[in-house]
């Protein structure tokens, strides 16, 4: 491996860690959503990423999970693992991992609460891939980490040819508009589920967003519509019918919650997450029951219609 | 430069070595847009020395977008003279600071002698770069004749954005012939490096950053020539293509030129260029030294090589003895081993080019009086082939080898005919003990370059380049090349008593 060009298009889905009722990992109703997720058509999985809860699970746990999902995935979807840690060393252990149990990618984030200089990030993301020597999407999210990976990152990493992709969760537009103008080599995937429409002007071709873990169709379809119809028309109307649950998601403070709950309303096992986060209340998942009918209907029509004109 | 290392220390050296693959844009190394990569391998060993970025059109226009940037916002070309001059001379001292591991990059990756890195290539690399920062702040503009009424003043502009295709055969030389006298003038540049010698250009874009130069102004764009040199060629936003490098290739850019923005092409092409050495040349060794030194210097890869020995009868078997004697000096063999003056022939299908000439001249009838011999398939022997004619494949084709073919005349005249018998016109050599006699020479002969009594180039004072096919638009080193990358533009102030009045309403 190593040198390898990944062509990041499409649908990544960051998939949910279902957790018992004594918080432990049930990896049956994970297998189950893995192979729901490939049924769907996705055209990759990212394991261990913050919608995952890796935070909370140990090194072993995570590396269990990517050998479900890759036994699972096998060559139809793309495996993407996540090494995100407080602690670097544990990230590099996880990136040899990585490369041991078959990620076809890994995520590579910037590491938190110690907010290194952007030459030590650098220094760090290098070593880090020289553990896994596999193609790396950049994983850029101030608001949990604290940092943000800045041009002196990128023009420090390029000596590697392995920093393919960013997902980019900042929701700061000018850094898409940076990262669109001035680092071209660096896929853009949509990290901000809000900015989906924003991401795919600009040239992105994948979306890394946790609403597919339940609606892949849903996604899937303003992907088809960006970036393999190129009718931004069809795919605002889309995104506009997306926009409630976005608003839930992003702005909602309560984004895990809402995402294991729509895996619930789907009818497959999310179980419970891990503290210090709790289920989602009454209310809430009334709201979100609601938006995610509207949202489905919405969308139903919008794609019954155009196939109609075809 | 410290004194030469021996070949295991080298060996360490090289050892050591973690050069940057990747191309250099707006201040940093990326990979290629694709992702794509070559490999780059030491001629001598086939050894890998990394995985090089595999650029295309879409990486050139990303580069060229970021130098013009550069250029407009005058983070370099409006930067003070002084400042500018500054920088370079930083990068001049980072150069010299790193330049055992610039020269043993530059022979890993060229297949040229480390003891000829260390004494020609990176001294004339931080020469050529200080001789034109040194120039910055020294150059006037001028005021033209035109009377009491107006005043017209003749400027000198950096010309923009400049695109420069390099050889392989020195590739940090080159490097320095063009990005000196560029960057001096204030253009900003793409630098396409040629396929096989992309290390050591990577590596003084990263140290010029070091040494301050903004981002942008110095990019190094990596790959081939269709898929990079041609875009560059091509691009209707670069202002001008300075190359060094074969006759084919620079009738290329011209067609680029004409087929896109009529841009500024400047060409250092080929060579075929003749040695004369008459009846009375005084001092035979000295000149068998040179002739020696003209023919088989950097593997005779190398465009000024005096290729073709045009020798009066009367001193020719003298003169041959002794440049025999003086080519079993040169020995050849592994690059890195300071013993050896010839290294290896930069790539495979390079060497069976020039094994093809020693085939041809040999089926040819030609008599092989010195060498003719080669070795793993990478290192040639120097070689002389006599009883040329001027007519043969030996004597018009430029065979870019350790390869010199020996043509025997009866007269001056005779000589000289001779000599620009050749679509070429770079340089040439004249050996004479009559004064009159070489100026003639020199005079007569259609070449850029004539030396009499020796074998060179000038040096970084006197313009380097080629009449007829050799060359076009300009010229390496010295002032005039710092002008080639500049416009010219006048400024006429009407100073008429109208013209006044009107001006202070």
């Amino acid at each position: 491996m190593g040198n390898t060009t990944m062509h990041f298009e499409g649908i990544y889905t960051p998939v949910i860690t279902p957790f018992g009722e004594d918080h432990s990992i049930d990896y049956d109703a994970f297998a189950a959503q893995v192979q729901y997720l490939v049924d769907s058509g996705v055209q990759g999985l990212m394991v261990g990423g913050t919608t995952g809860e890796y935070y909370v699970e140990s090194h072993e746990e995570r590396v269990k999970l990517l050998e479900i999902s890759k036994q699972i995935a096998a060559d139809k979807a793309i495996v993407i693992f996540g090494t995100g840690s407080i602690n670097p060393d544990h990230s590099i252990k996880l990136a040899e991992d990585g490369a041991k149990y078959g990620a076809d990618v890994i995520l590579l984030a910037t590491p938190p609460y110690s907010l290194p200089t952007q030459r030590e990030l650098a220094l760090h993301a290098l070593t880090i891939d020289r553990a896994a020597n596999l193609p790396i999407m950049l994983y850029n999210y101030p608001d949990r980490m604290g940092v943000n990976m800045e041009e002196e990152f990128f023009d420090r990493v390029g000596r590697s040819a392995n920093f393919q992709a960013i997902k980019e969760s900042s929701g700061d537009i000018n850094r898409l508009h940076m990262l669109a103008r001035d680092y071209p080599h660096i896929q853009t995937a949509c990290g901000m589920d809000d900015q989906a429409l924003e991401f795919f002007a600009w040239g992105a071709k994948s979306w890394v967003c946790a609403g597919s873990n339940f609606l892949p169709t849903e996604h899937l379809a303003l992907y088809q519509a960006c970036v393999i119809e190129n009718d931004f028309n069809k795919a605002r109307r889309i995104m506009s019918a997306m926009m409630p649950l976005m608003r839930v998601l992003e702005q909602g403070g309560k984004f895990i919650q809402s995402v294991k709950y729509g895996v619930t309303m789907d009818g497959r096992y999310s179980g419970e997450m891990r503290r210090p986060l709790r289920g989602l209340n009454k209310d809430d998942k009334r709201a979100m029951s609601q938006v995610v009918k509207t949202l489905k209907t919405t969308i139903a029509s919008i794609l019954a219609e155009d196939s109609a004109e075809q | 430069m410290t004194d030469l290392l021996t070949l295991e220390e080298y060996q360490a050296v090289a050892a050591d070595l973690n050069p940057a693959c990747m191309s250099f844009v707006d201040g940093g190394f990326r990979p290629s847009v694709s992702g794509n990569t070559f490999e780059s391998t030491n001629p001598a060993t086939g050894e890998l020395l990394g995985n090089v970025a595999a650029c295309n059109a879409e990486d050139v226009d990303f580069a060229v977008q970021k130098a013009r940037e550069a250029f407009e916002d005058g983070r370099w070309s409006k930067l003070h003279p002084g400042e500018r001059k500054e920088v370079l001379i930083r990068l001049c001292k980072l150069v010299k600071r790193n330049s055992r591991e610039l020269a043993v990059l530059e022979s890993l990756d060229s297949g040229k002698p480390i003891a000829d890195c260390e004494s020609i290539d990176i001294p004339e690399f931080i020469h050529t770069l200080t001789w034109h920062a040194e120039l910055i702040d020294k150059i006037y503009d001028q005021t033209a004749p035109v009377g009491n009424d107006a005043i017209a003043m003749v400027v000198r502009e950096p010309i923009g954005v400049v695109g420069a295709v390099l050889p392989w055969n020195f590739p940090l030389l080159m490097l320095a012939w063009k990005i000196a006298p560029a960057l001096a003038a204030g253009c900003s540049m793409v630098v396409k490096p040629a396929e096989q010698t992309s290390l050591t250009a990577l590596r003084i874009a990263e140290l010029a950053m070091e040494a301050g130069m903004p981002k942008g102004v110095l990019n190094v764009i990596t790959g081939g020539g269709a898929e990079v040199g041609e875009p560059l060629g091509m691009h209707m936003d670069v202002d001008m293509v300075t190359f060094t490098g074969s006759t084919v290739t620079g009738r290329r850019f011209l067609r680029y030129a004409a087929d896109s923005n009529l841009k500024k092409v400047v060409l250092e092409l080929g060579g075929k260029n003749p040695c004369i050495v008459l009846n009375d040349a005084e001092n035979l060794d000295k000149v068998a030294e040179q002739v020696v030194a003209a023919a088989f210097w950097n593997m005779g890869e190398n465009c000024s090589a005096g290729s073709r020995l045009i020798v009066e009868a009367g001193v020719k078997d003298a003169l041959l003895e002794r440049i025999k004697a003086h080519a079993r000096d040169w020995n050849t063999g592994n690059p890195l081993d300071p013993q050896n003056q010839l290294g290896a022939m930069i790539d495979a299908g390079h060497f069976a080019k020039v094994d093809g000439y020693l085939k041809q001249g040999k089926a040819d009838g030609h008599d092989v009086v010195l060498g003719g011999e080669t070795d793993n398939g990478t290192f040639i022997q120097p070689t002389i082939f006599d009883g040329v004619s001027n007519s043969d494949t030996l004597a018009q084709e430029e065979i870019f080898g350790p390869v010199l073919s020996v043509i025997t005349v009866n007269s001056y005249d005779e000589a000289i005919t001779v000599a620009n018998d050749t679509e070429y016109g770079l340089a040439a050599s004249v050996f004479t003990a009559n004064a009159k006699k070489a100026i003639r020479a020199a005079q007569a002969i259609r070449a850029g370059t004539v030396t009499v009594n020796c074998f060179g180039e000038g040096d970084i004072t006197t313009p380097f380049g080629g009449y007829k096919q050799s060359g076009f638009g300009g010229r390496d080193n010295s002032i005039h090349a710092h002008d080639q990358y500049t416009e010219l533009k006048t400024i006429w102030i009407d100073l008429s008593d109208d013209a006044v009045d009107g001006s202070v309403d």
